[in-house]
């Protein structure tokens, strides 16, 4: 894992390449999440599940222990339509797009870190985007202020949490997750938090797409 | 000729009726569908209800159990909502085990209802560690035409409105319990969440309360849950980008809405306790 010694450590760490048979694929961390994300594709789909017009995305969201559940579908859906949303799948008609991710570490902002390692990986695999998505996590605490990148106790404790994942090109919302009450500014704070957020993400993947490519 | 155009481009179909301003079934674009609300339509269940959204058909029942609490929580019941998606419903489904689109669904529901905190589960503890009760909120679609979240939401908190349980006494030594059917205490909700969806077309175009048919042609969702003046879910599960300042227009006109589901959801739960009192 590359990691500059001058890095604070709430900057995410990841390393690409470590699976072999995916054509994308990395190892992300972000706090104190790590998840490992493989993208397949084009590859043959199913065809029920084919569509002539377009390439169809699959996404598998793998617990640390014991079987996927209720709520890792809920997931597995939402990271699938953003990864929809991002990939140019005209280009794949009839073909299938596989992103897998298994999460190895679990420690608050989970979402965020395995929508991240999923766009990591589609960059790795070289199927055409339209634009890079970025997800952000910020929390609500019991008196009202906002945390930024919350561990997994200021998570649990919080009165609300909030997850975004932005796009690129004009920084527009593309997913919003919350959970708990809140008023309507304290969402919209959250919302410009996390967009500074999503930019530092950016940033990052410039950084990491940057290093790949001139080392060889 | 109009019906064959539909079929061949439903796209442009669809895209001709936006150019000005409408909506294939008529409505205009910030115009929600009639909502119609029926409770206590299942007399063998605790608390029931029908919510119609438009020609979305919903119906919920809520059946009580007697069972232990779990040792994590021994002070707290349970509140298991369960949608099913029959293929009655609609052609996307096919009989087997729940689809994806009923466990994400279920999942959205039973996260709404532990978000907005509109039930302490203590309400259903009996005795501690020993004995509590068990709410199983089956939810069932029976016309899936779109805003199949708020056709849910505005069933379920109307059966949940309607629920009384009966008096347990229950002697621990013993491990005797006694229901006591006459006795009923309604139960306890602390608030009302009430969602309302939007479909988003070409990440510009917004529609509320989508129906069926502009949910499949459009390229994303995002649903909102208001509770009293709070927002309790902002749920946008991926599909087209758009911004800021129409994510906050959706969740205004959303507030304005919330207030009249709201008092819809009162008058059919009053109607019906004035029945049974006569």
């Amino acid at each position: 894992m590359e990691m500059d010694s001058n890095t604070d450590c709430s900057m995410p760490i990841s390393n690409f390449g470590n699976l072999t048979r995916p054509d994308g694929s990395t190892i992300y961390s972000q706090g104190k999440s790590t998840v490992i994300a493989g993208v397949y594709g084009p590859i043959d789909v199913k065809p029920q599940k084919m569509l002539i017009d377009r390439g169809s995305v699959e996404t598998f969201f793998r617990p640390k222990s014991g079987l996927p559940g209720v709520g890792d579908r809920l997931y597995e859906t939402i990271i699938r339509n953003i990864c929809e949303t991002a990939l140019v799948s005209t280009l794949y008609p009839r073909s299938g797009i596989q992103v897998v991710i298994q999460e190895m570490q679990s420690g608050g902002e989970l979402i965020s870190c395995s929508v991240n390692a999923a766009c990591l990986a589609l960059l790795d695999s070289g199927i055409d985007m339209k634009f890079l998505i970025a997800a952000a996590t910020c929390c609500l605490d019991q008196e009202g202020y906002l945390i930024v990148d919350p561990t997994e106790l200021q998570q649990e404790k919080a009165k609300a949490t909030f997850v975004f994942v932005f796009e690129s090109s004009e920084g527009r919302i593309v997913a919003s997750h919350t959970t708990g009450t809140f008023k309507l500014e304290q969402y919209e704070q959250a919302l410009d938090l996390c967009k500074k957020g999503s930019a530092k993400i950016f940033e990052y993947y410039r950084k990491v797409i940057n290093g790949k490519y001139n080392k060889k | 000729m109009a019906k064959q155009y539909k079929s061949l481009h439903p796209i442009k179909y669809f895209r001709d009726y936006l150019a000005h301003d409408i909506r294939p079934d008529g409505r205009e674009l910030t115009k929600y569908r009639p909502v119609i609300i029926n409770a206590n339509s299942v007399s063998t269940a605790e608390g029931s209800a029908i919510a119609k959204v438009g020609k979305t058909t919903v119906i919920c029942g809520i059946k009580a159990e007697l069972c232990q609490p779990k040792t994590e929580t021994p002070t707290q019941g349970f509140l298991i909502p369960n949608l099913e998606l029959p293929p009655l419903c609609s052609s996307k489904f096919k009989p087997g085990p729940p689809s994806d689109q009923a466990q994400v669904a279920t999942k959205v529901i039973a996260d709404i209802i532990e978000n907005s905190g509109c039930i302490n589960l203590q309400d259903l503890c009996i005795s501690t560690e020993k004995l509590a009760w068990c709410l199983y909120a089956d939810l069932v679609c029976l016309d899936h035409d779109g805003s199949i979240i708020d056709a849910c939401l505005l069933a379920l908190f109307t059966a949940l409105k309607t629920v009384s349980l009966p008096k347990v006494e229950y002697n621990a030594e013993l491990d005797s319990k006694n229901l006591q059917m006459d006795e009923r205490t309604p139960f306890k909700l602390y608030n009302v969440p009430v969602s309302t969806t939007f479909a988003i077309l070409d990440e510009t175009v917004l529609m509320i309360d989508p129906t069926a048919e502009e949910e499949n042609l459009c390229t994303g969702v995002v649903t909102i849950v208001i509770k009293d003046d709070e927002l309790c879910s902002v749920l946008k599960p991926g599909g087209s980008p758009i911004t800021e300042e129409k994510l906050v227009d959706c969740i205004k006109q959303s507030m304005e809405r919330a207030k009249l589901l709201g008092k819809l959801i009162d008058t059919a739960t009053q109607e019906t306790n004035d029945e049974i009192d006569k």
